[in-house]
């Protein structure tokens, strides 16, 4: 291949296949990581690296809200619903980036990665601490939006109503914003919002957001494609790796509890915030 | 009647062709560019945009599974989506 040897190409299925676990595990998009991946390490302009891995974050997450979808865990009624602010704002943010000086899109990155970094201690040292499940309301007062899934854990169906429909939707134009500007899937802020905000369960508040980042992604990822920004060969692999990885992970970190890997990937994302906010400045 | 779990079926192996046609021109592409022949970026560009595609054809089987299942609001909501990522190809 023309722009990759034999090294490289190995580098990126590995690190494709990584993501794709780390994406099925985690139930993120695994941009945060390859955004400072293909910059940091391969030297992609960033504009390029943001492209690469919005359709990387297609891949994962058209694979993992396949099995999502099947088990009842993705609620696609909200989907639908949260989806059309998302979308508008990927868009908003990949017309947005396409504005942006690299070096300033770099910084915005570093400094995005640092509350990231965050959050994900946090969740991995306190991960009881998410608003549980809220039981529907009585009949006459419940939701289209409501619904319920099988908790392999708990062993039993877990019912849910859906509140605060309004502002949810709105902080998802800002999700889709920041997806659209910085390659990332947006479930970092979607699952917090459906989980605190809308009172949705963990485990369907990240198979929902999963399911929503596809369509955000895919927004965004056409803006780039119509500039010629889309790496062809580099994506193509990431993309195959990113596949393997992700059936990977669904079949076979189902049942691993993530929160040790949650402090892992917090300490990993301060380290990169570090060294992008390095490279930036 | 066109159940839930119909639905969620139509969903799924919506979203698993569009993924596993990718693969197969993915696969393909890097085949022939690695054997030397021509056809291979062609194959790769190919596989991005069926993967790129397959998040509308997801839309698409929600207008259609709702529309069935005679739940307009969320169909109508389903076109805006599809609206959504038209706009964003065209631009």
């Amino acid at each position: 291949m023309s722009e990759l040897n034999a090294l490289n190409f190995s580098i990126l299925i590995f690190f494709g296949v990584f993501i794709g676990l780390a994406g099925s595990a985690l139930g993120i998009g695994g941009g945060i990581f390859m955004v400072p991946f293909l910059v940091l390490a391969l030297k992609l302009p960033i504009h390029q690296a943001v492209a690469a891995s919005l359709v990387a974050i297609v891949a994962t997450s058209s694979a993992v809200a396949a099995v999502n979808v099947e088990r009842g865990l993705a609620n696609i009624r909200l989907g639908i619903t949260l989806e059309v602010t998302t979308a508008l704002g990927s868009l908003a943010g990949a017309l947005a980036a396409g504005r942006l000086p690299a070096a300033a899109l770099q910084l915005l990155f570093a400094l995005f990665l640092f509350p990231v970094s965050a959050l994900m201690f946090l969740k991995g040292r306190r991960p009881r601490k998410m608003a549980a499940a809220e039981p529907p309301p009585p009949a006459g007062g419940a939701s289209a939006l409501d619904a319920s899934f099988f908790d392999p854990a708990l062993a039993a169906h877990t019912p849910y109503a859906v509140k605060r429909i309004a502002p949810a939707s709105l902080l998802s134009f800002f999700a889709g914003s920041l997806s659209g500007l910085l390659g990332i899937g947006g479930g970092i802020v979607q699952v917090p919002v459906m989980n605190l905000l809308c009172g949705v369960p963990m485990k369907a508040a990240a198979a929902t957001s999963n399911f929503i980042i596809g369509v955000s992604a895919a927004a965004s990822a056409y803006v780039y494609f119509r500039r010629g920004l889309i790496p062809l060969e580099l994506t193509a692999v990431i993309v195959a790796g990113v596949l393997m990885g992700s059936f990977l992970g669904i079949y076979a970190l189902y049942r691993v509890r993530s929160e040790k890997l949650q402090l892992a990937f917090g300490a990993l994302t301060l380290l990169v915030a570090v060294k992008m906010l390095l490279k930036a400045v | 009647m066109f159940s839930e779990k119909h639905f969620a079926k139509l969903i799924q192996r919506t979203l698993l062709a569009g993924v596993f046609l990718s693969l197969f021109l993915l696969f393909s592409g890097f085949a022939f560019t690695v054997s030397g022949f021509s056809s291979g970026a062609p194959l790769l560009r190919a596989g991005l945009l069926a993967l790129l595609l397959t998040p509308v054809a997801r839309v698409g089987m929600l207008i259609y599974g709702y529309w069935r299942g005679g739940e307009l609001y969320f169909a109508l909501l389903s076109v805006a989506v599809l609206a959504l990522l038209a706009v964003s190809m065209l631009l």
